[in-house]
Order: C-alpha cells, then structure tokens, then sequence
C-alpha cells in the first residue's frame, strides 16, 4: 500500500473530530471518502496532509511513518493537498501560484516541463499566468489549485471537496481531470460530499459519519446498501 | 512666495532627505507585511548602529565604510536573535509591538548609559561635501544614502518577485499552512528576514551617524514619520517604502519652505490620510 492509516484520531483542542479511521490508498488506486458535513472528512484529510497533529494511530506513506514528519516536509515524500476553498495566495499571480507547488529542489528542476503540463491540461491558464489568482473565477482558481499539486510531482494528490461552489458543468470537468491525475500515475485520495460523483470515478471507497468510518468497499456495492442509498441519494 | 530655486533646492533636499526615512522604513515593512511583527526596536537598532559607527569612527578613527562592514552583519545576528524570542514566546502582531517596545526602551537605557545623553556629533570630511548642479546644491552624502537605498529596495523587490525563496516569503505571509503543505520551512525563512531587516537598520544608522546628531532619545524622533511611510508604501513593499519615504519628505520639506518650518511635523500624517481616503489604484 502507498498510503497507510491505522486507528488514526484527529481533533482540534479537546475535541476529537475523527476516531479510530483506518483506510488505505494503493499506488495507482483512486479511494474517495464520502459523509455528510461536519463528519470530520476535511480533519481526515488534512491530517493526512500533514496540516494537522495525529494525536494517536499510524500513517504510514510508502514504508515511512509520517506522524513523527514535520509539516513542511510532507511534501518531499510525494503528498499534494488541493485543499478546501482552493486557498490560493490571491495577491500572487496565476504562475506563481503554479510554481510555489515546485518550491522544493526535486520538483523545481523539472519546472519548465510541469508548467507545460498544467497549462496542457488548462489552457486558459496559460492566458491568466500573469493575473493575481484572486481575481480568476471559482473553476478557474480550482484548476491553479489542481495545477500547484500537479508542480509537486506528486505520488498521492489529496483532493478536498474539489466540487465545492462550481457551476455543475465545470463539476464534470473537475472529475474528469481527478481521472487524468491517475492516468498520470499518482494516486488520489478524494473527499467528497458529492456523493455519486466521487463514487464514479473511485476504484474504492469509504463512508464517514461522526468522524468514524462505517463502511468501505467497492463503489457497486455501496450504492447497493439501503442505509446509503436512503442517507445519500435519497432514494 | 519663495523663489524658484528656493523651491526647487526644498523639493530636492526634501526628497533626499526622504531616502532616509524609507531606508528606516524598509526594514520595518518587511517584517509587518511578511511576518506580521511589528518591529518598534528597528529606530533603536539604527541608532545603535549609528553611535557604534560614530564610537569606531571618532575614538578608533576607523573610516564609516569600514565600520558599517562590521556593524551590519552584526546588525543581522541581533534581528535573527530577536527573531529567536519572537519565535521562543510564539509572539503575535500586537505581541511583537510591546516587546519591541521594551527593547527599545531596554536600548535606549542602554545606549545612555554609554554614551550619555549628551548630543554626539561625528565630525567627517564628507559631511560637508556637495555637488553644484546649476542653482541647486545636492550634498554628497544624502545622495549617496539614496542611491544605497534605492539599491537595497530594488534589490528586495526583484528577490521577493523573482526567487523562489521570496516567493514562498509572500506566499506564506498569505497562507502559512498551504505554503507549508507545499515544503516551505517558514520558520527558518522567518529568521533571514528578521535578520535583513535588522542590517538594513544597520546601513540607516550608519548614514545617521554621518549625517545627524545623535542623542539617546532620538531614536524615538522617526517613529511618526517613518510608520506613515510605512503604511504608505504598503506593507511588505521595500519599492514602495523608499518611494513613500521620499514622498513624505519632499513634501515636509515644501511645507518648511513654503509655510513656516513649523509645520513640517503634521505633514506625513496629513499626506497619510489623504492616500487612505483617496485610496489611489495605482498604489
């Protein structure tokens, strides 16, 4: 496995937001975690980040423990957030944005051929390089998110709620581009509230209520179980 | 109404005069806008600078260049120690503004009780020195401390737009846990910038030490001026800051020229609230 959890609790001052979460990512594989709001999905994601403390479990990343790593240097083994509400830094321009993903020397020196593969994927960035990413619109900031994690060279991509305030159009276009990330050849871990979305393009999934895991399997079968179709889909 | 040439040589004095206050404003603004501390120990700094520069100069007969070589390296070590206890005591905005203030005042005590509060002047051949460009007279060393300033801005503004350690400076003055998530070690960036502001405390103090007469209190005589250019060049702007500097200068000095020298103290603040109302797009 490429990436590991075990028994993971996450929380914020006193109060735990996730419990006891196990899951696993495999090289290649495509895992989203859907649950309704506030069932500690973005706590889950940027712990696995490194934004935030474990304060106990495992995770491992390829062979190595990450719970002892400092946060600044998740990135080095291969871990890219694009992380909820995009968080771009608005002042800076489009291209900046795009190159602060390669800061680290590894990904840095293949800058010119990344930056291609961005604008490749995105053209209309190629046009915007030079405007203040706070000034894009809410897809486009979403593609210079996607595009800062793409500059990593990432062997796992982490996407949370990349759907999040988009015009349903661009939406598709969005998962559209989570399966270009994987025939790449990194990972993803996507956590979504759009729930038949992200159990479309997963290989597997998990299902996260008050912060606990309740169910895991392939996305077929999920969609089979009452309680999800009944929480989820509302059928 | 003053003459022509009278205005002119104000407008020029003025705006020389002005590279001191955004050489002062510099540093000050690289810490407040980049890492949210607000240095009130910076003008101490500069004048620590400038009595260690007057001290080599007129007791050792050391020429200032020499001087400044020694003190503004040292200058950076005190910036990246004071960067320590900022970090040691997790100080925030309105932390930093109390405890730089009790450095200064720490400063200050310290400074007097060297030097005495008596006024210190270091004599040098340049201090006297200009150039006669038609009417106006243009003094060698305020020019010289502009076209050092005008160095030091340009420079930190090309390496904050154009390297990859700037870049992540700004980038985590926005976001600190995303430009962390992305490998930036904002602690350690943290310390080279508070360790360059505090040198380039250092090169202001060494021009101080040429140009004005030193005295304990005086390190509080710039704080007014130089937190109007501060905000005027906008926060994190070293460009900015020099321009503003100059601004602010320029226009005290037409004030003296044209009112009564009386005046020239509410001018900073008066240019400062028209910028903020106005609110012009080009700043």
């Amino acid at each position: 496995m490429l990436l590991e959890a075990r028994h993971l609790h996450v929380g914020y001052g006193d109060a735990p937001a996730v419990w006891d979460v196990s899951l696993d990512v495999g090289a290649g594989e495509i895992v989203s975690v859907i649950g309704p709001n506030g069932a500690g999905k973005t706590t889950l994601i940027n712990a696995i980040a490194g934004l935030l403390r474990c304060r106990q479990g495992e995770l491992r990343f390829d062979g190595a423990e990450m719970t002892t790593v400092k946060a600044h240097d998740y990135c080095s083994h291969g871990i890219a957030l694009v992380p909820e509400g995009r968080r771009l830094f608005v002042k800076m321009s489009v291209e900046e944005n795009l190159e602060l993903g390669c800061y680290l020397s590894a990904a840095r020196a293949g800058r010119a051929q990344s930056l291609e593969k961005v604008y490749g994927l995105f053209p209309i960035l190629r046009d915007k390089r030079g405007q203040p990413a706070g000034e894009l619109s809410g897809g486009q900031q979403q593609m210079v998110a996607i595009g800062r994690a793409l500059m990593a060279r990432p062997r796992i991509v982490l996407f949370d709620e990349p759907s999040l305030g988009l015009a349903p159009t661009i939406v598709d276009d969005m998962f559209d581009i989570i399966a270009k990330v994987r025939q790449d050849g990194a990972a993803v871990l996507l956590v979504e509230q759009n729930v038949l979305k992200a159990l479309e393009v997963a290989d597997r999934a998990y299902v996260l209520e008050q912060g606990r895991i309740v169910a895991e399997g392939l996305p077929a079968e999920l969609l089979k179980q009452p309680h999800i179709r009944e929480a989820y889909l509302g059928v | 109404m003053p003459s022509v040439t009278l205005l002119g040589q104000a407008l020029i004095s003025g705006v020389l005069a002005g590279g001191l206050y955004g050489l002062l404003a510099m540093g000050l603004s690289l810490s407040w806008g980049l890492l949210r501390l607000v240095n009130l120990s910076h003008f101490a700094l500069a004048f620590l600078a400038a009595y260690i520069v007057y001290e080599l100069g007129t007791n050792y007969h050391v020429e200032p260049w020499w001087s400044a070589a020694m003190v503004v390296p040292a200058m950076f070590a005190i910036g990246a120690g004071q960067h320590w206890l900022f970090d040691r005591f997790k100080v925030n905005e309105l932390g930093s503004l109390l405890m730089t203030f009790s450095f200064a005042v720490i400063l200050e005590v310290a400074i007097q009780l060297y030097w005495t509060a008596d006024f210190r002047r270091y004599e040098t051949e340049y201090a006297t020195r200009s150039l006669k460009v038609g009417p106006f007279y243009i003094p060698v060393l305020d020019l010289t401390l502009c076209i050092v300033a005008g160095a030091l801005a340009w420079g930190t503004w090309l390496w904050l737009r154009q390297t990859y350690v700037g870049k992540a400076l700004r980038a985590a003055a926005e976001d600190p846990e995303i430009a962390a998530a992305y490998g930036v070690n904002h602690k350690k960036l943290a310390y080279l910038l508070s360790g360059i502001g505090a040198a380039y405390a250092g090169v202001a103090g060494t021009f101080i030490a040429l140009i004005a007469t030193l005295a304990p209190a005086q390190i509080w005589t710039y704080l007014g001026v130089v937190f109007a250019v501060v905000i005027i060049g906008r926060l994190g702007n070293p460009l900015g800051a020099l321009l503003a500097g100059m601004l602010i200068g320029a226009s005290e000095s037409l004030a003296q020229a044209v009112l009564s020298p009386a005046w020239s103290p509410i001018v900073s603040f008066s240019v400062l609230i028209v910028i903020l109302l106005w609110d012009p797009e080009w700043l």
